[in-house]
């Protein structure tokens, strides 16, 4: 399968995931359906840059460091744009938005078909 | 009147030395010895290089005739054979500078450079059994490694080998399937006392005294040492259920860190909410 | 082209002339084999017989010559089986159980008084087992009369010089003379003694090939005992 796709699968699944571990707040199971979107529309973009950054570079820690600093800069910007509350919840979006960065970039490092020619490597 | 012992002995070795009158080759000095002769090195005047001069009984001139064939680059290239004055045959083949595989192991290698040796090995045996060739006599002795890390199996097999005992199949007639228990052998050499079980087995896979249970080739044999580098498991062993987990474990150890440090976040930040 | 003439050329040596020992005896020359096998064994068995049963020089020169006109005049060759053993191996067994039934026999005549071991002069000096004295003098001997055979065709080829100079050089028992040395001495180019020496040590190799060849089975023993004789 392709990377990019990959991504987009991974995306989905991890950020839905992601999403759903609010239920753990009782406050925020109100909002679970809306967050859960949230949290796979942000996993899909990541997902679909960390595949395509995995067709051009092949390179395990690269993958991981560009997915984790992806992951952090999507979950900023939910972070910011959204109040919990009444106030942004940077830490408890950022840090596992970094994490499930991470794992994205990893997998789609380690699954799918290669891109075509142009590969690189840093 | 008797010959003393001194000149005795001067006379067996001058009469050993081979005769290079006629030939390109200036003997330099003797550098091993065989079962089938006893190989100098010397230098070649009209290219002007050093070369290793293998001297055989001239009844197994058909050695220099089968190696010449194979060219593989893990095989030492014949330059040239030819019969000396004194009737012997010879053949002039690459000098290679390195170590014979038993000096080499005593460096301490890693694992992963004891494997490449042998996987070379193993392709030049494969290779060599393409064209009908059979090594007969692989040991530690017969395998250089050069010093940039080249590998050359050396002294291809002729009718009249016999074999060295712990490396020779302990079947009469040695075929290719014989050359698979000593490189299964082989392979048992190269690993360090602490055995790993995959390795180990996949050299008793190959030493089976049934030659019908061995690898079916030196190929087959490549590839469970490839899937035991890759932490896939071997065909050669039936591992226990915790040697599967913990080759899991191995095989996918970032991926288990990262989720890890999913959970460990997870839950940190559970706690500090309500704090 | 006269091939001995030829130094340094390619081929010149010897063509085998000589029968392996069991064609000789299978072409009905078993005296010639006999010839062959006695002129290269007696001093080594009359030397195993010596240390091995400790026998006096009288003792082991009669013994050694029965061994020789008995124990050889039966179907000895026809019983050797190359499979099993080399001949030199099948002929030392030979002696020591003629030897050995032969002292028994003068022992049993003995009984009743001491029997006396003459003492052996060069057993005090060599650690070496009756065997290895046997293959020791096995070789000596081989050599020996390689040698005789050079200096045999030497003569009879004109060849005298190249003779003078190898026994000069090679056969020196204290220090070898330089190539120089035997150059200035016989009034010859150092590369004449290289090529000399270098014709005369090939001839020798074949020399003994061929004596061998009269005392061994076959082409395979006779490698086998080529690969025991050269070092």
């Amino acid at each position: 399968m392709n990377k990019i796709l990959v991504g987009l699968l991974l995306g989905l699944i991890l950020g839905a995931i992601d999403g759903a571990t609010a239920w753990f707040y009782p406050e925020a199971h109100s909002m679970i359906a809306g967050i859960m979107v949230g949290s796979s529309i942000k996993g899909m973009v990541v997902g679909l840059l960390c595949g395509w950054f995995a067709r051009k570079v092949q390179s395990t820690k690269w993958g991981i460091a560009v997915g984790a600093a992806l992951g952090l800069l999507f979950a900023f910007l939910v972070a910011a744009t959204d109040t919990v509350n009444g106030k942004h919840a940077y830490l408890e979006i950022m840090l596992p938005g970094f994490v499930v960065g991470a794992i994205i970039g990893f997998l789609t490092q380690r699954m799918g078909t290669p891109g075509p020619a142009t590969r690189g490597t840093l | 009147m008797d010959l003393s012992d001194s000149v005795l002995d001067h006379l067996r070795h001058i009469a050993a030395l081979p005769d290079l009158t006629g030939t390109r080759y200036d003997l330099e000095a003797e550098i091993g010895r065989g079962g089938m002769g006893v190989v100098y090195s010397a230098r070649d005047r009209q290219l002007d290089r050093r070369v290793a001069l293998k001297i055989l009984d001239a009844a197994l001139a058909g050695e220099a005739r089968l190696i010449a064939r194979l060219e593989h680059p893990a095989i030492v290239p014949i330059y040239e054979t030819g019969t000396l004055p004194d009737g012997r045959a010879f053949y002039a083949m690459k000098l290679v500078a390195g170590a014979r595989l038993d000096h080499y192991l005593a460096r301490s290698p890693s694992m992963a450079e004891r494997l490449r040796v042998v996987r070379r090995i193993g392709e030049a045996l494969a290779y060599a059994h393409t064209t009908g060739a059979i090594h007969r006599d692989l040991k530690p002795q017969n395998v250089m490694v050069g010093e940039f890390g080249e590998v050359y199996v050396m002294d291809w097999g002729v009718d009249a080998v016999a074999g060295t005992p712990g490396f020779r199949a302990p079947e009469t007639l040695l075929d290719q399937s014989s050359d698979i228990y000593s490189l299964g052998a082989l392979l048992r050499f190269v690993l360090p006392a602490a055995r790993l079980p995959a390795l180990a087995a996949i050299a008793a896979k190959a030493m089976n005294a049934e030659p019908a249970a061995r690898y079916p080739d030196a190929t087959a044999l490549l590839a469970d040492i490839e899937r035991f580098q890759e932490g896939l498991a071997v065909e050669a062993w039936s591992e226990p259920r915790w040697h599967q987990l913990r080759r899991f474990a191995s095989r996918n150890a970032v991926l288990l860190w990262l989720l890890a440090a999913y959970a460990g976040v997870k839950f940190l930040l559970f706690f500090l909410w309500y704090l | 082209m006269d091939r001995d003439t030829a130094i340094g050329g390619p081929h010149d040596h010897f063509p085998s002339t000589r029968l392996s020992l069991l064609e000789a005896v299978s072409t009905g020359l078993p005296n010639e084999a006999l010839e062959h096998v006695i002129a290269l064994y007696w001093k080594p068995v009359y030397r195993f017989i010596r240390f091995k049963f400790r026998k006096d020089n009288e003792d082991a020169k009669d013994l050694t010559q029965s061994f020789f006109t008995s124990a050889l005049q039966r179907d000895f060759f026809t019983r050797f089986d190359p499979a099993k053993a080399s001949f030199r191996t099948y002929l030392r067994m030979a002696v020591e159980r003629f030897a050995a039934s032969r002292h028994a026999a003068q022992n049993r005549q003995k009984r009743g008084g001491d029997v006396q071991f003459e003492p052996i002069e060069d057993q005090a000096v060599t650690t070496e087992s009756p065997e290895q004295v046997f293959e020791r003098e096995w070789q000596r001997q081989l050599f020996a009369l390689a040698l005789d055979d050079l200096r045999a065709h030497c003569e009879a080829s004109g060849k005298q010089l190249q003779l003078r100079i190898f026994e000069a050089y090679d056969l020196a028992a204290a220090e070898r003379p330089s190539y120089a040395d035997l150059a200035a001495q016989h009034g010859v180019a150092a590369t004449s003694v290289t090529n000399y020496l270098a014709w005369a040590r090939r001839t020798l190799r074949d020399l003994v090939t061929e004596r061998l060849r009269g005392v061994t089975s076959g082409e395979r023993e006779l490698r086998q005992e080529m690969r025991r004789v050269w070092t």
